[in-house]
Formats: structure tokens, sequence, C-alpha cells
């Protein structure tokens, strides 16, 4: 029995392969004009030079992009993501040999003919029941298990999204097994479930229909095949699943420093000239074009407000609340049709994104190394404070802080010329004050915390004891030294972080070392990833791991008395700087260590709220503090001793043992103060 | 609306370990840093919050040596139009009323529509500049302001009393306003906003300008003199009270009574 | 100086302690000085006042007028004014409250008088007064001479000076109302209470605070109880605040709220300087602790090493006994 195809029959008098044609370009022609305005979008945005370091960018798109190797941080969710990816490539073939099939019958792709082509046709008939069965469990998903993380609080209209497309994709496996099956059906051939599944499945769904009823499902599969396909791909660039064109390019475009914060501008090196209002992002145009590319490439996933510490304990953040609400920004006020819309009175920093939700952040990284499209959250947030900063908007409780800094160097209060009295009680141990044009080997960053808040001092003169005995020649800058800018740099204070930072430069550069060394790990990224000038630095728990290879320190005594610890990773060692195996390699060099790791550890570890300035800030809507989620945490594994790399995750945790009546159950420690205990 | 506002310029010893000088007629100020007097922060801020809405011009002053330039460059920073520092060294020693005249004598050269100060200073705790002020110009007065707002020429402010009370009261305008702390949020002052007034012309007036003699001010011009400072007696420690827990109950509260600490 | 006057305060027709404090000093004054004391009553409708001020006081002096009953500084300083005009010396004493940090100054120029604000003290040196004030964040006190002058103002520290409630009877004399009909530059319009409910803390002068050393007791009806016996309110550290057994807007410290009570109540506070910043004023401060090395013994006045469960409901009801 003979089948005719679509191609050759015509749909009301006009030949089909004239209607395919038109199909064809009318859609294409719609699809390039939406492409167009959506990157003419991209183009209000600032500069940002993203095209250095090809090579590195090629395989950040190899593996994150189309290795997809972020997915299965979510191991349900993230196979499927990678089953459906690797429909979509494997299918995209099959798509385009089907509007090949509306201008010739027999159409088929170069090299696809004969043995290859049949091949290809088992495999994607295979995936087309893969595809149809992933949807169908990601609807059921979404509709029946409701995840928290796929929820919008307080912005409407973007639930159906998600089944509209879910819906299509269907709509493409469900016509193409009409096709298909009532292909087979009309050819009269046998069912061959073992080699072409789905084309089978859809013969034995339709079993029983005529001959001509066959063929006319036939067409209308085809047609409808390719209607849908066709409004697929318009639809992608004005819906959340944008993201199928842009992750890609996303991935590509992918900011490759962690740890250092964006300029204020790329193009203008005296950013302080500029006018009134065009510090920072206070607009949406005061974001860079790849800024608005994560804006419209965001696939909604909720990954990082799952893991953002601020959103857990109630703070008003959501990360993907930030991209979702800037992506409808952008689409209302640059349609695809029409001209943009003119800017009305709202303020996009402060108005659409609140100034709650910008200073809820502690900048400390979970919701950016979640992300599987590397979708950037720290620098628009900085970006954002800077404009509210300039405008002089910032929360009360920062300001005196602030104004220290500017003042005596520290947010303490304390007077520059007592930044090394710590070093008084130290039973005899002479720590060198630097002056200009002395040399050391290694220069101890103290930074404010250590120099002025007495718990810290603690951790300066174990640090101190450590290096003395591990016979180090080191020395500090003391009443020369300023804060190392941070959190003042991550408030959003540039000009303050550029006047601390230049003069911690010039006093470093009047003093020779081999390396910096500091034992705050908000220093040491200052130092090591925002200052302009590149200095050797070393965090102390690398320090410490060099000096147990070589036998300089040596660890005994029975400090931990069999009990059990945990090691919380700090944001600015662990996430910010892949510092995660220094510490726990010195952690395991102590007598009796019995390390049992909590859920949340490495790169997911919880920030305790953030150090630096942020010590003063304080937040109304949280309901529990992030150092008491911490401390259940460890509850959880049932810690004695937390040991951290942080005076601030030391301050935070050690407040909430208090708060959770954990006082004589668990310690909090510094992985420097345990050494210096553990050393004979 | 021109406003005038007073600001001083005082030492911050909220956190500092004071100690008395030599000759005990002060105490040591060498290592303690000076700023803007806290409540007069508010000042600048709801001045230039007023100029924002109303329009005018806000000019901010201060009876200082010249190292209060730093902080009246900060005012300018914070919106203000225009600083001027009211300096002569006869003002050294000048009490609150000596102060109160050199305020006035400026005002009364220009024109004015609200004169704001904060209601006291951190270093005197007198609380009087912004009194006699009104009094010197003959115009009405009020303190503790933490809430102001003027339509029509007529100011309603919010005075605050004890213990959650507050009352509202009509000021013809011009007059002197004394704020309280919190009656709004003043601004953040970036080091670029400094930066952008860093080159502003901040005069100095004299007594000459001003009209007034060396006699006017400093001590000869002041009504009350410091005799001496000296710290309060300071105890090593709290008076211990000792015994059973009922026992040191009952006494406790006879000291309470005693003290005025039941009401 | 000849005479000594005190202006009695009041407010919604009550009289207010400021009153006492001024009579007891003024008492210690007059006799130091050999001078009379009259209190000086202001007000509408203030005979009952007047009365039981003079129960106490050798001559109070009452102006009645619709315009005086709230303190209202444009009428008081005129009416003062007058009353003082012709007279060449005299000390005019006032409590420091918020009601007459509007007055003094300002009738301070107009009598031409010399000021001294929120005094604590008096000493005399050859027969001349001088005062003790605090100043640099209440930490240093001053010693203040008037410079001679004969005429002077000086408001009062509230509670700087006990008050002996013994009863001696004066004379009240009532002047007519010097003010003319010229219109006031300032209007009183009414009082507006704070939000209902809300404490604030910031105005009480007795405070009873609880820290973390009340433990894992998350019932507070014990200090609640304490704290209303002494008459004052309850307050806290920042962990209560953090256990959400109290609200923020009670929180003394830096980061709560700043307190100038007289009497600083602080049960299981170990004394960080964070929670003693936000203590200002100098008050009686009294610690109980069960930590005898807590960093708050070192700057309290009164110190008690016990166990809040055992001192607590004792003091409550010794207080109440007292009370009686």
């Amino acid at each position: 029995m003979a089948m005719i195809e679509p191609a050759q029959i015509p749909l009301a008098g006009i030949p089909a392969p004239l209607i395919a044609g038109v199909v064809l370009a009318t859609s294409l022609g719609l699809f390039a004009y939406i492409m167009y305005k959506r990157i003419g979008l991209l183009r209000v945005g600032l500069p940002d030079p993203r095209v250095d370091r090809i090579g590195e960018r090629i395989k950040m798109m190899l593996l994150y992009g189309f290795g997809q190797l972020r997915q299965p941080r979510y191991l349900g969710a993230g196979i499927m993501h990678i089953l459906l990816f690797a429909g979509f490539v494997l299918l995209s073939l099959r798509s385009l040999t089907l509007i090949g099939r509306g201008f010739a019958a027999d159409f088929h792709l170069p090299l696809m003919g004969g043995s290859a082509g049949f091949a290809y046709e088992v495999i994607k008939d295979y995936v087309v029941l893969v595809v149809l069965v992933v949807c169908v469990v990601a609807i059921v998903r979404r509709a029946v298990f409701k995840p928290e993380r796929y929820s919008h609080p307080g912005v409407e209209g973007h639930e159906g999204e998600a089944y509209i497309i879910l819906g299509m994709v269907s709509a493409l496996m469900l016509t193409d097994m009409i096709y298909d099956g009532a292909g087979l059906i009309g050819r009269g051939e046998p069912l061959q479930p073992g080699l072409f599944p789905a084309a089978s499945l859809g013969a034995a769904l339709l079993s029983g229909i005529g001959a001509s009823t066959a063929q006319a499902l036939h067409v209308l599969g085809y047609w409808a095949h390719i209607l849908v396909f066709f409004s697929l791909l318009n639809f992608l660039p004005i819906s959340k699943h944008f993201h199928v064109i842009t992750a890609i390019p996303n991935v590509f475009f992918a900011k490759l420093d962690r740890g250092a914060i964006k300029p204020v501008r790329h193009d203008v090196k005296e950013w302080m000239d500029l006018p009134e209002g065009q510090i920072g992002a206070g607009t949406f145009q005061g974001f860079t074009w790849k800024h608005l590319l994560d804006f419209v490439s965001c696939a909604d996933c909720g990954r990082c407000s799952d893991n953002c510490p601020a959103n857990a304990v109630g703070r008003a953040l959501s990360p993907k609340m930030i991209s979702i609400k800037a992506r409808d920004y952008a689409y209302e006020h640059y349609p695809v049709f029409g001209s943009p819309v003119q800017v009305n009175d709202k303020k996009f920093a402060g108005d659409i994104v609140t100034e709650q939700e910008i200073w809820a952040c502690t900048t400390c990284g979970a919701c950016e190394r979640e992300c599987p499209i590397f979708i950037e959250y720290i620098d628009k947030i900085v970006d954002m404070r800077r404009y509210l900063l300039d405008q002089g908007e910032i929360p009360q409780s920062l300001q005196k802080p602030l104004q220290q800094i500017k003042k005596k160097g520290n947010a303490y209060g304390g007077a520059k010329n007592k930044r090394a009295a710590w070093t008084k009680d130290l039973d005899g141990i002479e720590v060198r004050e630097l002056e200009p044009g002395d040399s050391c080997e290694y220069l101890f960053f103290v930074d404010s915390c250590g120099s002025f808040d007495p718990r810290i001092q603690q951790i300066s003169r174990s640090f101190a004891r450590i290096m003395h005995k591990a016979g180090a020649d080191f020395g500090i800058l003391g009443k020369d030294e300023s804060d190392s800018g941070n959190e003042v740099r991550r408030i959003g204070e540039e000009g303050l972080f550029e006047q601390i930072a230049e003069k911690n430069i010039e006093v470093l550069q009047e003093r020779t070392f081999k390396e910096i060394v500091a034992f705050d790990p908000h220093a040491f990224n200052a130092i090591r990833n925002d200052y302009p000038v590149t200095f050797p630095v070393l965090h102390a728990s690398q320090l410490m791991a060099r000096f147990l290879a070589a036998g300089k320190i040596k660890l005994g005594g029975d400090y931990l008395q069999g009990r059990t610890v945990t090691y919380h990773d700090p944001c600015y060692l662990g996430r910010h700087n892949s510092l995660y195996d220094e510490p726990r390699g010195v952690l395991n060099r102590i007598p009796g260590m019995r390390l049992k790791e909590m859920t949340r550890s490495r790169s997911r570890s919880f920030c305790c709220s953030g150090g630096g300035l942020l010590l003063w800030y304080e937040n109304e809507e949280e309901k529990e503090r992030m150092g008491v989620r911490r401390i259940r945490m460890a509850e959880e594994v049932g810690a004695q001793v937390v040991v951290t790399a942080c005076p601030f995750c030391l301050i935070n945790l050690e407040d909430a043992i208090k708060v959770t009546g954990n006082e004589g159950k668990i310690e909090v420690i510094d992985l420097v103060e345990l050494v210096d205990r553990s050393l004979i | 609306m021109d406003i005038i506002v007073c600001m001083k310029w005082t030492p911050d010893t909220s956190e500092a370990d004071l100690a008395v000088d030599k000759k005990g007629m002060d105490i040591e100020k060498g290592d303690l840093d000076y700023d803007m007097n806290e409540w007069d922060r508010f000042a600048i801020e709801e001045a230039v919050r007023i100029k924002e809405k109303l329009g005018g011009k806000v000019t901010v002053v201060s009876v200082a040596p010249e190292e209060v330039e730093e902080v009246l460059r900060e005012s300018l920073a914070r919106g203000a139009d225009e600083a001027f520092q009211l300096w002569d060294d006869a003002c050294d020693g000048s009490d609150g009323y000596a102060t109160a005249k050199v305020l006035a004598k400026f005002a009364q050269g220009r024109k004015f529509d609200l004169i704001l100060t904060g209601t006291l200073a951190d270093d005197d705790c007198a609380g009087q500049v912004g009194g006699m002020l009104a009094a010197m110009l003959g115009i009405p007065g009020a303190t503790l302001v933490q809430k102001l707002d003027i339509a029509d020429g007529t100011m309603t402010v919010l005075r605050e009393l004890e213990a959650g009370l507050s009352e509202k009261l009509e000021i013809d305008l011009p007059a002197v306003v004394s704020v309280a702390t919190g009656l709004n949020e003043p601004r953040f002052v970036s080091v670029r906003a400094v930066r952008k007034v860093a080159s502003a012309e901040i005069p100095c007036v004299d007594l000459a300008a001003l009209g007034l003699a060396g006699t006017d001010v400093g001590d000869a011009g002041a009504r009350v003199r410091i005799e001496k400072v000296f710290l309060p007696p300071e105890g090593e420690g709290a008076e211990m009270i000792p015994g059973k827990p009922e026992e040191a109950a009952a006494r406790l509260a006879a000291i309470l009574k005693e003290k005025g600490g039941i009401s | 100086m000849k005479e000594i006057f005190v202006l009695a305060e009041h407010r919604q027709q009550r009289l207010r302690d400021t009153t006492w404090d001024g009579i007891a000093a003024g008492r210690v004054l007059a006799k130091e000085l050999g001078a009379e004391l009259t209190c000086l009553l202001l007000g509408s409708g203030v005979d009952a006042m007047a009365l039981e001020i003079a129960k106490h006081c050798p001559k109070v002096m009452v102006v009645d007028d619709p315009r005086l009953a709230n303190f209202n500084s444009e009428p008081y300083i005129k009416t003062l004014a007058a009353i003082l005009q012709g007279r060449s010396s005299y000390m005019l004493l006032m409590g420091n409250s918020n009601s007459i940090m509007d007055v003094a100054p300002g009738l301070s120029v107009a009598l031409d008088a010399a000021l001294t604000t929120d005094c604590v003290g008096f000493e005399f040196q050859e027969g001349k007064p001088l005062a003790v004030r605090q100043m640099y964040s209440y930490k240093v006190n001053a010693l203040v001479s008037f410079k001679g002058a004969e005429r002077v103002v000086v408001t009062l520290r509230s509670g700087a000076f006990p008050f002996d409630p013994a009863e001696n009877a004066g004379t009240v004399e009532t002047v007519a109302c010097p003010l003319t009909d010229e219109p006031l530059k300032k209007r009183f319009v009414g009082f507006v209470e704070g939000e209902k409910g809300d404490v604030d803390i910031s105005a009480a002068d007795v405070i009873v605070s609880i820290g973390r050393g009340i433990g894992d007791e998350e019932d507070l009806d014990a200090f609640e109880e304490l704290a209303d016996a002494m008459g004052g309110v309850l307050a806290c550290s920042r962990p209560i605040v953090d256990k959400n057994l109290l609200p923020k807007y009670r929180q003394v410290g830096t980061s709560g709220v700043e307190v100038k009570p007289k009497v600083y109540l602080a049960l299981g506070i170990s004394g960080a300087f964070q929670h003693l910043g936000g203590i200002k004023g100098n008050p009686l401060l009294v610690a109980v602790n069960k930590d005898p090395r807590a960093p708050i013994f070192r700057v309290a006045n009164y110190g008690i090493v016990a166990k809040l469960e055992d001192v607590v409901p004792a003091l409550t009801e010794k207080i109440k006994e007292l009370k009686k």
C-alpha cells in the first residue's frame, strides 16, 4: 500500500512545498526579528569586556554549557534536564529533516541517507519517548509535588509558562509519533517496537483506523508538528525558556574570576567624575550587557534561592526573583513589537528590587555557585548598593562603622596607634612592627578585627605563637595598616575602598616580604582578588599546612578529648577562593581528629551571616539568625567542636551557641587557635 | 525657605577613656577625635530635606576653630549650599551664651526663615544655645523637636516629652528649632560626595565682620565659667551585698527604696 | 542671693516630681545663702496644686491664666520675666525636664541672667553657690561658677536632690497675670500619646533588664512582676530579643535603645560594652548574676551573686512590702 507524503498533498489547492516555504520564511523571519529586538535589549546595558581568555571560555562552554556539569548538583532534576537537553540536541536533526520533508517527500540531511540515517531513526525514536516521559514526569512534579524553589513569591503570572513549554514539547513528541505511527499503519508495515518504539507506540494507539484516516493523520501529524515547532521556536525568546537559546552563550561569557568585584565602570576609569545618579546600577540601563543577558537567561529553576542563606532565614532576598523581576521589567519596557516604553518614575534599585533585598545579601556566593548557567548576583547587588550609597541611602547601622573606617581605618573606632596593642600579651614573643624599608619573610596582615576585637585578638596571638614556633621571620604593619576593605567594597562604598586599598598598597610596597599571610579570609580575599596590585598572599591554613609538611611545627596533646568535630567552610575561603582541602589537611593532623562533615559543606557551606561591616548590620525581617541555623546543622551531625577558619564565622557561631543553649555542649574554635593549642 | 543650621564641632567622648588635664580645667583632648555633633547631623538632614521639598538655601555655620572645616565640608556633601566658620581666637572659652551671641549676630545679618540646630551637644550636654538664640533674635523657639511640618508659612512641630508623650505646637516663622535625634535618617556621605565639594570655599567670618568685640565672647563674654573638672569618684566595682538570697534581696529592696528605685 | 525661686512643673493637671526636686534643692540653697524660698506656680485652675505645694514650701506665688495651662515657652518666659523684673538678686530653680528645656535658656536671656543646666549638686565658696554638672557624654563632672552674677537660672537633674516630704506649711499668694493680649507666635495644639502598647524604655526612670543569664526560662512573668512592683519597665539585652522573648524596642544597647533611667536593675546580664553603651546618664546600677566574675560587677553600684530564681521573687515581695 502506498502512502502519500505531506509534501505531495496540496492543502486548499495550494501546493504543500509552497505552504512549507511560507511557514518557514514567516517563522524564521519572525524569529530573526524577535532575536534582533532581544539582542537590541542587551545593547542598552553598559560595556563589559567578556571576550578575553577565549580558551578558558570555550572550556567553560563545553563543560558547563554542553556538558551541563552543574546540573547533577540536584540529582533528580539534573538528570531530567540532561536528558531533555540531549533530546533537544538529537531531535533538532529530526526537526530539520521534517522541515525538509515539507518540500520533498524523501528529504534527508546530508550524510543521513543509508545506514547512518537508519541508525539515527532508531536513536531518535527512543529519544522521542524519553523526552515525552521526562515531560510528563516534569508536569506531574510541578503540579503535584510543587517544589518550593519553583514558586514566585510576590510576582504573578509565571506559573503557567512552564506548563505551556512542557505542553508544546510533549505535543512535538506526540505529533511526531502520530505522523510516524499513522505512516506505519498506512503503509501496512509491521510494528517494530524494538527498533522504532515511539512510532510503534503511535501506531498501536491508532490501531484499528482505516487507510484514509491513517493518511489524514499522517499529514495532519506532520503539519501539526511543524506548526508547534515554529511556535515553540518563537515562544522561547519571549518566555523564561529563552535560556534554551541563551544559556550556552551565557556560560561562554561567564565571569571567570571568582572573589573579585567588578569595577564601577569598565569603560570609565575616573568614575568619581560621573554625573549624579550614574554611579552603580540605579536603573535598568545601569547594568552591564552581560548582566542583562543573565536576566533574560534565568530559567527560574530556583537553585540560587534554595541555597541562599538570607532567603532561608526569612530575609527579603530571593536571588532568582531579582532575575525574574528584571526580566519582567525588560520585556515590559523593551517590547518585541513597538518602541521602548518610557521608563516610569520607578527606580530599579529601590522599587523593582527593594532596599531590603539589596541589603539582605551577605555576598556569600551560594547562589552563584549553584546556578547551572553562571548567572552573577554579587556584582549586581554591589552595583545596586553603589547606587543607593551614592544617593546617601544605606542602613543607619552601617553608617557609623563606615565613618570609623574613613576616619580611623577600622570599624571598631580604635585609635591607629593601638592597632598593634594585641601583641603585648604574648609571653615574650616579640612581634615586629615593620617600618618602611624593613623586610621579612611573612607579612602578617592582621586586619581590623584581629587588631581590635578582643575575641579575635586571641586568634592574632595564637597565629603569632604558631609562626614564632615555626621559626618564621614575620612582621606586621601595625599602625600603618588600614582595614582590608573587603566589606567596604561589597557594601558599595567604592571611593572609600579605593582610598584604604591605596593606603595599604603603599605601605605594603614600602616593605619587602616574600608573602602576605592573613587568617581572616575576607582580608585574604580583598588582597588577593580586589587590590589592583598583585601581591603573593596566603591564608593562614595554607601556611600552617606548609609548616606541618616541612616539620616546622608539630602537633600533639589531646585538646579534642574524643569529641566529634565538624568543619564550617567560610564563604571567602571556600566558595570564593576554593580553599577546601588545605584547612581540612591541617585539621586532620590534629591528634584524635574525628571529623564529621555537615550536609552543607564545602561549596554548599551555609553562610554564618557575614563578616566585616555586616557584623554591624541589623536585619529586621529575619526569623532566625543564620549562625543559629548553622549551629543546628552542626547539632544534626552530633558535633561537639565546630572548627572554622574565619574570625567572623567564629563571632557569629559563638553567639549562636549561646542563643541555642549549647554553651558547654558545643565549642566553636578557629583553626588557628586549635593548632596553637595542639602545638608541642 | 532659607535655613541656617548651627552645627557644633565636638570631641567624640562616648567610647573614649577620659582624663582630666593638668590644670584641671578641662579634659585631655589630644587623643580625641572631633566630629560633627551627633544631634546637629539630624538638623542638617532636616534642613536639606525641607530645601529639597520647598526650595531655598541651606547655610551651615559653626563657631569653632579652623579644624572645623572638614565637618563643614561634610555638611556641604550632605546637601547644604554654603558653610561658614564663625571664629576668632577670642571665642575660645565661650559658654553657651557667648556662642549664642555670635550666632545671633550672624543671623541678624542675613535673610532667613528658619534656624535649625541640635537640641544638645555631646560635649557640654547643656541644651541651651537654641533657646538663647531664639530669645536674642526675638523669635519663637522649640527644642527636642521630633517631627516638623511646614505648610503655608506655618510650622507644626511635635516636641518630645517624657514617657512616650509628645506635644504638638504651631509656630510662626521665622523660628529656631532644636531637633531631637531620630527625627529623620541622616543620609550617608560617601568619599565621592565629599570629593565633589572638595574645592568649595568655606569662608571664615571674624568678630569684626559680625560686629562683635573680643570682650563679647570667650570667657569675657561668658556668664558662667568652668572652675574645675573632675572625674566622678569611680568605685573599684560594685558593693557586693552579702548573705543568703532572701537576705540580700531584702537589703537590695531597702537600697532601691532609699535611692528612688521604687516609684 | 536674696531669693530662691522654684518653678513648679505640672502636666495634665498633675504636679511633676521635678517640682519636689526643685524645692529640695531650694531648701538647701535658701539655708546656705540665708535666702527666702518661693515656689512659682504658673497654670490654669491650679488652686489644688498650690495648696499641695504650700504644705512643703514657705511661699507659693500663683499666676492663673488659661494661656499658662501647658508649658508653652512663650507665655511662660513672658510671665516669669515680668514677675522677676525689678528683682536683682535671685536664683531660679527648675527641673531639667523636656518641657523646661524649652523655657530655661530663653528665659535666662530675657532675665539677663546666667544659666546652668542639668545640675547634679551645689558647692559654696565664700558664700557664693557653684553648680556641679556633667559633661562629655556625662562622664566628667564640672564645677561651674556664675562669675558673680546675682541673677541665676539653674535647671536640676531629676533625682539628684532627694526631697524630704516633712510638712511645714506656707502661704499662697496669687498675682495678676502680666500677659498682654498680643497674639502668641507659638501655640499649644495638644498632647500626642505614643503608640498604644508601645513601651518607650528610653523614657523610663526605672528599668528592670534581663539578659542571657535567665537561662532557658521562657516565662517572663516573674520579671514583669518585679518591674511592675518597682514602677518600672522590663527591658533586655540582645540574646533575649534573639530568642524572641521580648521585642526589639525593649532591647537596651548600642544596637538597641539608649536609655537614661535613674535606676537600672540588671538581671543575668554579663555587661558587654554593647549593652552598657546603651545605658546613659549614670543611673544607680544594680546587678544580680550568678557569675561573680561577670564584668557587670565592675561598673555596677551594687551587686548580688546568686541565682535569679532565688533573688527575684524575694525581691519582688520585699518591694511590695516597702511600698505599703
